[in-house]
């Protein structure tokens, strides 16, 4: 790391009061809540009654749990298609608004509203659009003569809730990918089309290989949300009695530690959910060694 | 190079522009493709909000005739003004924690030199992949310790102990603050309090500024904590699990919901609207620089 | 249920309470009841219970079981009387073998609902206590129609809850001779040969007849197509009324249909507990003594979302003639004679998701019933199991 100022005297004492809250949050709110989960994920614990002594019960029992095996799926399954989705589609955008167009300010509000907008105000006009008989889709789909689909019905609404998630995404998406388009410079087009690499030659020879670190980027940080995706799954897929038709991990950790007050359960589900995130993060740590380029 | 060169030179750049002209207009016809999409929900949002509840099932764009009679609806079927204020009082709150504690941190992972500096802050750094989940049973537990389920303070608390994307975006722009401002600083004799506060925080009202939109966004649009700590209470929730209950409750009358939607998304987007360019460089930074 | 209404009649009744008993002080709050649960749940598991809080008869057994509630018996053995003018049947669901640990305060029987106007203009008589549920069936598709011809149906014939047991389908399993659990609560028995005839009934008449519009359908029009004036016919308790009563066309009462097996419906009760940890166990009881006597369920009547548990208020002006809606609230009351309690069991609340929530794909045309009906039986004895 860089040079810095050194503290001197009674300093000392400013910056531990400068770091305090975030040393605070850091203590209890990272460390403390990891082993705290961990902890409790060993209980068997409804918040009323006092706990019990678990084992790792609330682990192997996942195993069997067909409603938590259902989860893992529909997450895995969701983000498979949600990340790509969402940086394919949000580094097109990135690339055409990169053609300096007349404009680009307004396209790129009109793309980032979604990201602003709460999700439980915009799931609210989705579940409408996605309607069965009086919903907006279908009738702009009869138009081209397809029979009206049930979107959050148990066999769509899982990617119902997919294209509503990178809706949502692509604002951001698209302006990581913009500032990393507009931070290479000019020059390597213009050598680079002197070896003939226009088009998509260009793009694959010079953008590509130069945006690397914003896809890294983008890649992590749409797989963790792709892990924790909850809101538009409890808006739009939430059935009369609770469950949901596209379960989510998180959905499933809600449903078990707030709907039913499993927080053993809960916890080893919130554990797992954790491993997942750790694992994948570690993986992209891997590819990112061996494919992103830095200048 | 051989002669025929300028000849192929004026061609290709004849073919490139229109090469050019013709891409610029795919270019466009896509993004108004896209742009349809990005906004449809919204315009229908406000088509639907301003229909009688009558004509909730009309598919015509333009509402026939034009009524505002759902907005006066919405503060009869739910005491909007008293959610919206609870939404504000935790979203402020929340903006000011997150402000106050990422700033401080931020200027010393940027400026200051202090032992464990580095590791410090890798260890905040590896937070961010922490998902909240992780922290949601944990964190309910002690609030229920300190008796503080069914209060506001859980939904803002944990604003002021800092955090890691926060820091993490404000050391960033701390970084790109020359140094030399700081070092001529401490040769006049300032503390550090004083290069803090005089030298670095004016200067970074960009990035406290994108800070300040993401931390109010998040707290609006926050569902599953006021849906834990917050009893269902229309006079203590949040705006938005009253909407989503609003689903539950009045589910069927479309035109009233729609006029709900409009009222909760309008506050955040007219922020964005506002401060929109800092916002965005705000994201721009945090993706790009490492 | 429209929460303001409800907590003017809760402060009414705290008045008189107040009035009764000086030296006690009551604080209430009230919610609608999807809502209610959370926040009760929220409140416990927040340490913070209320004194007094209403219970839903199925999820008195997962409440009860966790030793929470408080054992009234000794104050019932102390006010001699106690259950003299009180329906027998709805006391049943909060006995335990040491006494109750609750108590009800209203009761819930399912009747057949009617939009007479659809009736009279399709030139049809009433429903009426000959119907059987092939007449329903039959009605129902009369009454199902296109009005503009968009290719759309507008009007549905008839409009159940598909989701829950109590509006229709434990009534309509019991009148065919199936069952919904078994007697220890031990087995689900909603997958035996008799109840599936019962379920190719229901789907005959959502998947060919369309005469009962599908659970997605059913959301479009807030969930209740009856009362958006989509539907001729819906089955519910009497908590619908005061909301029906401001609808805008005219509607009636009627008994359920019968089946092979006989005339059956479905009561439940809602009822009032005490909290284990009450620090005022004595003010609480008086409370509870006070909401299930004469004068607060001469008000809760008042109400006219529910039926009073006590026979004397039931079979009174107060009930049967109801100013807000002139209906034939005797129907609700005939009702008892050939109602059998909802059933209330420990997990009820998970065990309703796998099966209610798992049979809508079925409703949706998205899964094949039997199928369906092989998988969520054994994932609901598994619920029962633990």
């Amino acid at each position: 790391m860089h040079a810095g100022i050194k503290p001197l005297g009674g300093e000392r004492w400013w910056l531990v009061v400068l770091l305090f809250p975030t040393m605070i949050g850091l203590l209890f709110g990272a460390l403390g809540s990891v082993l705290a989960t961990i902890v409790i994920s060993l209980l068997n614990w409804d918040l009323i009654t006092p706990p019990t002594w678990a084992g790792f019960a609330n682990y192997t029992s996942l195993l069997s749990d067909t409603l938590f095996l259902r989860a893992m799926r529909i997450t895995v399954l969701f983000s498979l298609a949600y990340v790509p989705g969402t940086i394919i589609l949000s580094l097109l955008i990135a690339l055409l608004l990169n053609r300096k167009l007349f404009g680009l300010s307004l396209f790129r509000t009109i793309y980032f509203l979604p990201t602003v907008s709460s999700a439980v105000a915009v799931g609210l006009v989705w579940s409408w659009i996605y309607g069965r008989e009086r919903g907006l889709l279908n009738y702009l789909l009869s138009f081209v003569g397809i029979a009206p689909i049930n979107w959050l019905g148990s066999q769509n609404a899982l990617w119902s809730i997919v294209i509503v998630n990178i809706w949502g995404a692509l604002g951001t998406g698209m302006v990581i990918f913009l500032a990393g388009l507009q931070a290479i410079p000019r020059e390597y087009y213009e050598a680079g089309s002197l070896d003939g690499a226009v088009g998509w030659k260009a793009f694959r020879y010079i953008t590509l290989p130069l945006i690397t670190p914003s896809i890294f980027f983008q890649t992590i940080i749409t797989t963790v949300h792709a892990f924790q995706a909850f809101e538009y799954v409890y808006v739009l897929t939430r059935t009369a009695n609770g469950a949901s038709n596209a379960p989510t991990l998180v959905y499933s950790i809600y449903r078990n530690g707030f709907n039913f007050f499993r927080m053993g359960t809960a916890s080893a589900q919130a554990i797992v959910l954790a491993l997942m995130i750790l694992l994948l993060t570690l993986c992209y740590f891997w590819l990112e060694r061996r494919l992103v380029v830095y200048d | 190079m051989t002669k025929p060169i300028p000849i192929v030179q004026t061609r290709s750049t004849s073919s490139i522009k229109a090469n050019k002209l013709l891409g610029d207009i795919a270019s466009y016809l896509l993004l108004l493709f896209g742009s349809l999409i990005m906004v449809g929900p919204f315009l229908w949002m406000i088509s639907t909000s301003l229909k009688l509840p009558a004509d909730q099932f009309s598919r015509s764009f333009i509402p026939d005739p034009i009524t505002f009679s759902n907005y006066t609806r919405l503060w009869e079927l739910l005491p909007f003004t008293r959610l919206i204020i609870n939404s504000l009082t935790i979203s402020v709150l929340s903006t000011v924690g997150q402000l106050l504690t990422c700033a401080m941190a931020g200027f010393c992972f940027a400026v200051i030199d202090f032992p464990y500096r580095r590791l410090l802050f890798l260890a905040l750094l590896s937070t961010v992949m922490l998902p909240p989940q992780i922290t949601l049973v944990p964190n309910f537990i002690l609030f229920r310790w300190l008796g503080l389920i069914g209060t506001q303070v859980p939904l803002w608390l944990p604003a002021f102990w800092g955090g890691a994307f926060g820091t993490f975006l404000l050391r960033q722009y701390f970084l790109t603050i020359p140094f030399e401002l700081a070092e001529a600083a401490r040769i006049d004799g300032a503390s550090l309090m004083a290069i803090f506060l005089r030298v670095y925080l004016p200067l970074a009202q960009p990035a406290l500024a994108a800070l300040a939109i993401f931390s109010f966004m998040g707290a609006w649009n926050d569902l599953l904590g006021p849906l834990i700590y917050l009893p269902t209470d229309l006079e203590r929730t949040t705006l938005t699990v009253g909407l989503s209950l609003f689903q539950t409750q009045y589910s069927g009358r479309w035109t009233v919901m729609m006029a709900g939607a409009l009222v909760s998304v309008l506050p955040v987007i007219l922020l964005f609207l506002v401060a929109q360019r800092r916002f965005i460089e705000g994201i721009a930074l945090s993706g790009v620089k490492r | 249920m429209r929460a303001p209404e409800e907590l003017a009649v809760w402060n009414a009744i705290v008045e008189a309470f107040h009035a009764a008993n000086p030296n006690i002080r009551v604080k209430v709050e009230v919610s609608d009841w999807d809502s209610y649960w959370d926040k009760l749940k929220t409140l416990y598991a927040g340490g913070t219970p209320p004194d007094v809080f209403a219970m839903d008869a199925p999820l008195y057994p997962d409440w009860q079981s966790r030793g929470v509630l408080l054992n009234m018996q000794p104050y019932i053995d102390a006010t001699p009387g106690m259950f003299d003018d009180i329906y027998p049947n709805t006391l049943t669901a909060y006995k335990r073998d040491d006494g109750y640990y609750g108590l009800p305060r209203d009761f819930q029987t399912v009747v057949l609902y009617y939009n007479k106007d659809m009736f009279d203009e399709a030139q049809l008589p009433y429903p009426d206590e000959s119907w059987t549920y092939e007449k329903l069936r039959e009605v129902a598709k009369a009454l199902t129609k296109d009005v503009d011809g968009d290719g759309i149906i507008d009007q549905f014939g008839f409009s159940p809850d598909l989701w829950d047991m109590e509006t229709f389908w434990s009534s309509a399993l019991w009148s065919h001779g199936a069952e919904v659990i078994s007697e220890d609560y031990s087995k689900t028995l909603l997958g035996e040969p008799k109840a599936r005839e019962v379920w190719r009934y229901i789907a005959a008449m959502v998947l060919e007849d369309k005469s009962v519009p599908t659970p997605a359908v059913s959301a479009e029009y807030g969930g209740d197509p009856f009362a958006a004036g989509r539907s001729a016919m819906a089955m519910s308790g009497h908590w619908v009324v005061p909301e029906y009563a401001q609808l805008d066309f005219a509607w009636d009462v009627a008994p359920m249909p019968s089946g092979p097996a006989g005339r059956f419906t479905s009561v439940n009760s809602a009822g009032f507990v005490i909290a284990k940890d009450s620090k005022n166990p004595d003010a609480a009881w008086e409370f509870v003594k006070f909401a299930v006597g004469k004068e607060g369920q001469q008000r809760l009547t008042e109400l006219g979302f529910a039926i009073p548990v006590l026979k004397s208020i039931a079979e009174s002006s107060t009930f049967l003639e109801q100013q807000s809606a002139p209906i034939k609230h005797q129907i609700f009351l005939d009702a008892m004679e050939y109602a059998r309690p909802k059933p209330t069991f420990a997990g009820y609340e998970e065990w309703a998701s796998i099966i209610g929530d798992g049979l809508v794909p079925v409703w949706n045309d998205e899964q094949d019933l039997d199928s369906t009906l092989d998988e969520i039986v054994p994932a609901a004895d598994e619920v029962l199991a633990r």
